[in-house]
């Protein structure tokens, strides 16, 4: 990739291109401020730039109890990330056993965990094993079903990763004596990591994101805690705002991470 | 065996209702998704500095916000600035935005596929650059990124089942199950015959997907 397109498109622009569009680009400036200012009109017209809905945010308390539910987010999509590499590489072996009578249960398990809604997975660990007499806290309710169901995806991205390094890898390792068993733990895996990476961190995001619905579950993570600072002050549009504004930083920092990851790669 | 035809026999066309709304909310919120993903792309692509930095927030926005705060703040947050929108249309929008910062994404990244030089060979015949765009990138990009729009369709398939987080009329696939898990005793049978609609559905549309790509992906 030389230049970026847009260059190649509009990079040498005669000089009547260059007033036109900076003509253009003050338009559209002017167009999205107003927009703005339309919003915010909004805002003071439905009150909610009112103090009492936004002076809570200068106590100490508020940052706190929304520093715990991010603390409480950040514990579970740890432990589910933890375990979904974890239980992603048996399911993997699983899937790239040559016994039939492996092999096809792993396929049923990954499809089947990862064609289903985490949201219908928690329902299931909330409402549905109870009824069997299986009581998880919490903190399990919502992270075991996240951790599933991202452990098949997990899966799937290391066998892209594994058939990516080249046969011959394996066929030189193979041919040094090693039995399959270390081909596959000290050659082929972890160069395929190496390939992964990039994804496996993306997929953080995805897992931060379903931690949104411990408020189903009423775990004490971001969400819940918002919900429950709303019930306090009666200011949803400033907590959801804010907490909204939580989830995308620390995505976005995740995005950009995988993205930097992928960089040096290529 | 017996659990999950006696479970047919009283949920039978609730099921079938569920699975129809599932895929009605799955579609009515992708199309308008992939064509407003296109639009943002574009309008990307253009010169004008305050547009550009305005849609990649955006895009980044609702690439990174979780689709159920975004939904949530929709259905109880917007009341409070006089905005009311029905559940519904609040889901499928909710949806719908997710879908489209996505397929910026996926398309920003199939537009750097085509080669710069092609770009140039256009312009030189004397095209302008917006037909450029138009009949020289996007449609490549639109056929490198068919693989990428399929996970998405499927994931935006998956995430129908966050219309189960408000007061729904109808009921999609989790919304029945977890009323059913609720009523009664059948919690089980009920989760495994919607987990085998959702996976059905996710592999009936990884299989087209599939086909597609293989039609459309030019080999370079």
């Amino acid at each position: 990739m030389s230049r970026p397109l847009e260059e190649a498109l509009f990079g040498a622009p005669s000089p009547r291109a260059r007033a036109v569009t900076r003509a253009l680009s003050a338009l559209t400036a002017g167009a999205l401020l107003l927009l703005a200012a339309g919003v915010v009109l909004r805002f003071y017209s439905a009150g909610q730039l009112d103090a009492r809905y936004w002076n809570f945010f200068a106590w100490p308390t508020t940052w706190a109890f929304l520093a715990n539910g991010l603390l409480g987010t950040l514990k579970s999509a740890a432990m589910a990330a933890v375990i979904a590499l974890a239980f992603g590489l048996v399911l993997l072996l699983g899937r790239l056993a040559r016994l039939r009578l492996v092999r096809w249960p792993s396929i049923a398990v990954i499809e089947f965990l990862r064609g289903t809604p985490t949201l219908l997975l928690i329902y299931v660990c909330f409402l549905v094993l109870p009824q069997a007499g299986i009581k998880l806290s919490t903190y399990w309710m919502l992270t075991l079903p996240i951790s599933l169901s991202t452990a098949a995806v997990v899966a799937e991205v290391y066998r892209a990763g594994v058939l990516a390094v080249p046969r011959g890898q394996a066929n030189a390792a193979r041919s040094l004596g090693m039995t399959k068993a270390q081909v596959f733990f000290y050659i082929v895996f972890p160069q395929a990591l190496r390939y992964i990476v990039p994804a496996l961190v993306a997929q953080l995001v995805i897992v931060v994101k379903d931690t949104t619905f411990g408020y189903v579950v009423t775990y004490g993570e971001l969400m819940q805690n918002a919900k429950v600072l709303i019930a306090n002050y009666h200011a949803l549009v400033p907590v959801y705002l804010v907490v909204a504004l939580l989830y995308c930083l620390v995505n976005y920092a995740i995005s950009r991470a995988s993205k930097r990851l992928g960089r040096p790669m290529h | 065996m017996g659990e999950v035809s006696k479970l047919l026999a009283d949920y039978g066309p609730a099921f079938g209702q569920a699975l129809l709304l599932t895929w009605k909310l799955t579609v009515l919120s992708f199309v308008p998704g992939f064509l407003l993903g296109i639009a943002v792309t574009v309008l990307r692509l253009l010169p004008l500095p305050p547009l550009r930095f305005v849609l990649t927030v955006y895009v980044e926005i609702f690439r990174n916000i979780p689709s159920v705060a975004l939904l949530i703040f929709i259905v109880f947050a917007l009341p409070d600035l006089n905005v009311l929108i029905d559940y519904e249309p609040s889901v499928i929008l909710t949806l719908t935005l997710v879908c489209s910062a996505f397929t910026a994404d996926y398309l920003r990244a199939g537009i750097n596929t085509v080669g710069g030089g092609q770009v140039e060979a256009a312009l030189s015949l004397g095209m302008r650059p917006i037909r450029v765009i138009w009949s020289v990138v996007l449609p490549q990009a639109l056929r490198a990124v068919v693989q990428p729009m399929t996970s998405l369709l499927i994931a935006l398939m998956l995430s129908t089942s966050l219309a189960s987080q408000v007061p729904f009329p109808g009921r999609e696939l989790t919304a029945l199950v977890s009323k059913i898990a609720t009523d009664s005793a059948a919690g089980i049978p009920a989760f495994a015959v919607a987990a085998a609609m959702y996976v059905a559905t996710g592999l009936l549309i990884a299989w087209a997907g599939a086909a597609l790509d293989k039609k459309a992906r030019i080999l370079r």
